[in-house]
């Protein structure tokens, strides 16, 4: 399940004191989730006792954040079967590598942004990745391949 | 390397510590190579492999009715001596394809339904059917590399504007949950209603049933001049053994565009043996050697369960895994050789166990895609004795 904004929001202190830099605590959460800021970047939360229940549930809550990659791509590796749908479907692969993954093979690219690996889907490479960085676009063709949810985004 | 773990022969994968490029399955095969091997025994003991080797000898030796199985996992070069070796025998022969696809094998290899390779499937073809097979799971790189989404040939803009799929089942599988934007999904109950509904709407006629999808894939067909029918166990089951109605099904569409048909069979070389027995016998499988014919009645579970045979060598498959138990716990009243790699239910209970090389990682040769594309094995390992010289050396004893 992908995690929101709202979800985090609702566990912060929602005081708006800008500590963290934010001007907002809902600003705050939004980066959170993008992974521009840190939770640890709200100092009141960890500081003030009052706030150690909500602390802990976004802690859990933010568990995921951790395994996923840089654009927010997390592979379930138990779920995937290695059918390759998602690396041969990736436009960036097509538009790179045209006689490797864009043609139904292995990729012949030294750093494609996945291949299978002992039979599963690895990331190799997330900054090719069109969701990466500051031009990023909201591509989801891999996930919309994989029929097995093996591949979703963090933020949905 | 050429991966063995099912009919798409994958040829683009690398071995260097890790398994690159194989689905889940394909690097099981690789990653666990020295697992669960078989070793050579007698009646559950482990012997020397010459004992072994000796032993089986006097099994074919001795048996009046033979029955030869299995062969669908090894090479063409042992399916061969093993078609040799029934000869010989005057044995009956078989392989799993009399209940999977070998029907539809044998129209293809006699000229009845139009086929293709998958190659020119990836460089050409605009409709894309999966009927009956849930490849994702069966045939796990099917769609990436050959159908659905590679760019190849004719077909460079990708699967959304340059290929048009359409999954028929029972039941939303996997694979029916990718047909999205420029697709559809049929879920059928009776699959002759499909088909009968595509016919009345060549004719000119409406369908009751399966109007809508019907006139649509009529339609799409007829913007391309190559399309594709893969066709698993539910087209089979489906058609209820009435191939006519399939043939004059195919015959009518391509009367207005191209339709091929390539069978979605799992076995790594099932299509080698049918293609082999049948330019020897003219029958793809279930065939006698002492009667000179083909039929239901010899095909190996029913020569089992009407105890038409003494014995039986069986090569890389575990029936006793596969076949129902009242018919594979008849296997304990006659002789049983296996030839296989790997441990098996099947070797527990066999007479004599010959373990062999794996084909395609420790031993070469050839394999016949399903499409009829033959593929020359790379192993990365070497291991003897073979199929091949195991077959050759029980051959030579006879
Ligand atoms: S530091 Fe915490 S409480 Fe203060 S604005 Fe930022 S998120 Fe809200
Ligand atoms: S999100 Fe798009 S660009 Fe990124 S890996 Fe998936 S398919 Fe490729
Ligand atoms: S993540 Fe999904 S689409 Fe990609 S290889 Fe695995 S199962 Fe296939
Ligand atoms: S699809 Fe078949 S041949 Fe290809 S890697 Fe998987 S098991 Fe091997």
């Amino acid at each position: 399940m992908p995690i929101t904004p709202m979800e985090v929001y609702k566990l912060l202190p929602k005081t708006n004191c800008r500590k963290c830099g934010e001007p907002t605590c809902m600003s705050f959460a939004f980066k959170v989730i993008n992974r521009e800021k840190n939770i640890e970047e709200c100092t009141p939360l960890f500081e003030d006792d009052r706030y150690s229940r909500q602390r802990d549930e976004l802690l859990k809550l933010l568990e995921p954040l951790k395994e996923a990659t840089e654009t927010g791509l997390i592979v379930t590796e138990d779920l995937c079967v290695g059918c390759a749908n998602c690396i041969v479907v990736c436009p960036v692969h097509a538009a790179e590598d045209p006689y490797g993954s864009a043609a139904g093979s292995g990729p012949k690219i030294e750093d494609p942004i996945f291949r299978l690996e002992d039979g599963v889907l690895k990331v190799i490479n997330m900054t090719k990745c069109r969701r990466y960085g500051k031009n990023r676009i909201l591509c989801v063709a891999c996930r919309e391949n994989c029929p097995s949810d093996a591949i979703r985004f963090l933020e949905g | 390397m050429i991966c063995t773990g099912c009919s798409c022969l994958c040829d683009d994968i690398v071995v260097d510590g890790g398994v690159r490029n194989a689905c889940r399955r394909g690097a099981g095969i690789f990653r666990f190579v020295n697992e669960g091997r078989a070793k050579p025994m007698i009646n559950g003991e482990v012997v020397d492999f010459e004992k072994a080797m000796d032993a089986a000898g006097d099994i074919i030796g001795n048996s009046e009715k033979l029955a030869v199985y299995g062969l669908d996992t090894t090479t063409v070069e042992a399916q061969q001596k093993a078609i040799e070796l029934a000869k010989t025998k005057e044995a009956y022969i078989d392989d799993n394809s009399s209940f999977c696809l070998g029907d539809f094998v044998e129209l293809i290899l006699k000229e009845e339904l139009p086929t293709t390779t998958l190659d020119e499937v990836r460089n050409n073809a605009y409709v894309v059917f999966y009927w009956g097979t849930d490849v994702y799971h069966s045939l796990s790189r099917h769609m990436s590399r050959f159908t659905y989404y590679p760019r190849g040939g004719k077909r460079q803009r990708g699967y959304e504007e340059d290929r048009f799929l359409v999954v028929v089942d029972v039941r939303r599988s996997h694979t029916a949950k990718l047909a999205k934007k420029n697709a559809r999904f049929i879920e059928v109950g009776d699959d002759l209603e499909l088909i009968d509904a595509i016919l009345k709407v060549l004719d000119g006629k409406a369908p009751e049933k399966f109007a809508k999808d019907a006139v649509r894939i009529v339609k799409e067909m007829q913007k391309a001049d190559f399309n594709v029918i893969i066709g698993g166990l539910g087209l089979k089951y489906g058609l209820k053994g009435d191939y006519q109605q399939f043939l004059e099904f195919v015959r009518r569409v391509n009367e207005v565009t191209n339709l091929y048909f390539i069978p979605a069979g799992c076995h790594p070389n099932m299509r080698g043996f049918n293609q082999l027995l049948f330019e020897k016998t003219g029958h793809v499988n279930r065939y006698s050697f002492r009667d000179e014919e083909a039929g239901e009645k010899f095909a190996f579970p029913k020569l089992l369960e009407d105890g038409e045979i003494d014995a039986a060598l069986i090569v890389g498959t575990d029936p006793v895994n596969s076949l129902p138990f009242d018919i594979a716990k008849k296997l304990k009243d006659i002789k049983t050789i296996l030839i296989d790699p790997r441990q098996s239910l099947t070797a527990e209970i066999a007479d004599v166990v010959l373990p062999s090389a794996i084909s395609g990682l420790e031993t070469g040769g050839t394999m016949i895609r399903i499409d009829g594309v033959k593929v020359e094995l790379a192993p990365f390992l070497e291991k003897k004795p073979d199929d091949v010289s195991i077959i050759s050396s029980l051959l030579e004893a006879v």
